[in-house]
């Protein structure tokens, strides 16, 4: 497994972040809502044209993970206080959308 | 000291040798291992256990002899007695967390093929029956749900019973723990799944089944890259899939794809396996090679994959399967037998290093589940 994205810890970090630790020691922290509006599922994103369904601003900023479980040896799965539960989050996703890594690449 | 005493002989002088034996996979000495255990010397007489990684240990027996050998040639030893045990590593990725699904199952090991036909259910059954005949605890499950074959395969009359905490018990058949779509159904009629039923009733296989404490649980999984390929990738952590091919070309493509299938899913392929490889006579033992030979070999080799070893046609395999005695049961000392035997061998070797590689540096990767606060 490349170490780029596989987890070495996944934790709550404060009650709206989630945290991980990756294989290659970067460190990625999730604003929570973040996640919920990043959702690749059916329902959130056109399986053909890519588009997204669901406009941002509709999703509550207060919105958290009830409950958050490892899908397989690649991704995991996580159920929202919204009643959304389609989204499956895929380690390579999650290391794509870190936000650290994507303010400084924005930066350059 | 009253004069002459002999040389005693001590537990570092044993070790310092032992230091010298390497385990060829691990590429370390089995001391630093630490698959030496009750090391002990009395009056010369020097008794041990190496405890390997797994039973299918295809080196056990060098390494054995190796043992021997250079203990007995430390002065002062009169006698060397070395017990070869085995205590089975999980080499899943993320490893199997307290209560969660295969709780008490230390390696999962897909058998998978890009295409029907080429005798994946044959050596699923065959490798777990190696596994079991080595020693280790097996189980065998079935996930073919489209065109289930173990019944037959393994020769299954009864039907599993249900436990009292309202789980399926699998069905003992020649020590292995099995179950399958086709003991729970009518034999005469196919079986129609649409995709999501697929994915219910996998997850029910996996999750709410007796399995028990098991070294390797085998899966034998439906031809090609589809629903249930993904799903059980979902559902459990994998340790690795063996790819199952033929000689010809086809087969091999369809053996890159489902590669890939499982490199974007993070299941690692411990190698690929190539079935129906050759043909030996029955009088004269002549090997024929009936098709172009050595594809998948050559296949490994580009895609940087271990070779786990080709399976001759012969037919006491098809009759084994027919009959419910699989070949390695059936005709143990048979060249198809033998080539399954060192197929198992290989895959249990690669687990054991995946297993390396994974413990004890990498702890699992979640705590299984994470309950928000």
């Amino acid at each position: 497994m490349e170490e780029r994205t596989a987890p070495e810890s996944i934790r709550q970090a404060g009650p709206n972040q989630l945290e991980i630790l990756w294989r290659d020691g970067h460190m990625s922290v999730y604003p929570v809502s973040y996640l919920r509006r990043a959702c690749k599922c059916a329902a959130c994103v056109d399986e053909w044209t890519g588009e997204r369904l669901v406009d941002p601003g509709s999703i509550d900023d207060g919105v958290k993970p009830v409950r958050i479980e490892p899908v397989g040896n690649y991704a995991i799965h996580i159920a929202w206080s919204d009643g959304h539960t389609s989204g499956i989050y895929a380690f390579d996703y999650l290391r794509r959308i870190c936000p650290v890594e994507r303010s400084k690449s924005e930066d350059d | 000291m009253p004069f002459g005493s002999k040389k005693t002989v001590d537990s570092d002088a044993i070790l310092s040798v032992l230091r010298t034996v390497m385990d060829p996979d691990l590429k370390r000495d089995i001391v630093s291992l630490g698959f030496v255990k009750d090391l002990q010397i009395k009056k010369g007489a020097v008794s041990f256990k190496v405890e390997l990684t797994t039973p299918a240990c295809p080196v056990k027996d060098q390494l054995q002899q190796e043992c021997e050998r250079k203990v007995n040639d430390v002065p002062g030893v009169k006698s060397v007695n070395v017990e070869m045990t085995a205590q089975v590593q999980s080499a899943a990725p993320a490893a199997q967390p307290r209560g969660a699904v295969l709780e008490g199952v230390k390696n999962v090991v897909a058998v998978a093929s890009g295409k029907g036909g080429v005798g994946k259910s044959t050596t699923a059954a065959n490798l777990a029956l190696s596994l079991k005949q080595s020693g280790a605890s097996v189980g065998l499950l079935d996930a073919d749900v489209y065109g289930p074959s173990m019944q037959m395969m393994l020769g299954i009359k009864e039907r599993p019973q249900v436990s009292d905490e309202k789980k399926l018990v699998p069905v003992d058949a020649h020590g292995l723990k099995v179950l399958s779509m086709a003991l729970l159904q009518d034999p005469n009629k196919p079986v129609i799944w649409r995709g999501p039923m697929v994915h219910g009733l996998l997850q029910q296989f996996l999750r709410d089944v007796h399995w028990g404490e098991l070294d390797y649980l085998v899966l034998d999984l439906p031809p090609g890259t589809g629903d249930a390929q993904l799903s059980i990738s979902q559902i459990a952590s994998i340790s690795g899939a063996v790819i199952v091919t033929t000689p010809q070309d086809v087969s091999l493509l369809d053996a890159r794809k489902g590669l890939e299938t499982f490199r974007q899913l993070k299941v690692p392929v411990l190698g690929i396996v190539e079935n129906m490889s050759y043909f030996v006579c029955g009088h004269c033992s002549e090997r024929t090679e009936i098709f172009r030979h050595g594809g998948a070999r050559k296949a490994c080799e580009e895609l940087r994959l271990e070779f786990l070893g080709e399976i001759p046609i012969d037919p006491r395999v098809v009759v084994g399967g027919d009959e419910g005695v699989p070949i390695v049961a059936r005709d143990p000392e048979a060249p198809a037998a033998k080539a399954y035997q060192e197929f198992s061998g290989k895959v249990a070797q690669q687990l054991s290093m995946a297993a390396a590689e994974v413990a004890p540096e990498h702890p699992p990767i979640m705590p299984g589940r994470i309950d928000w606060e």
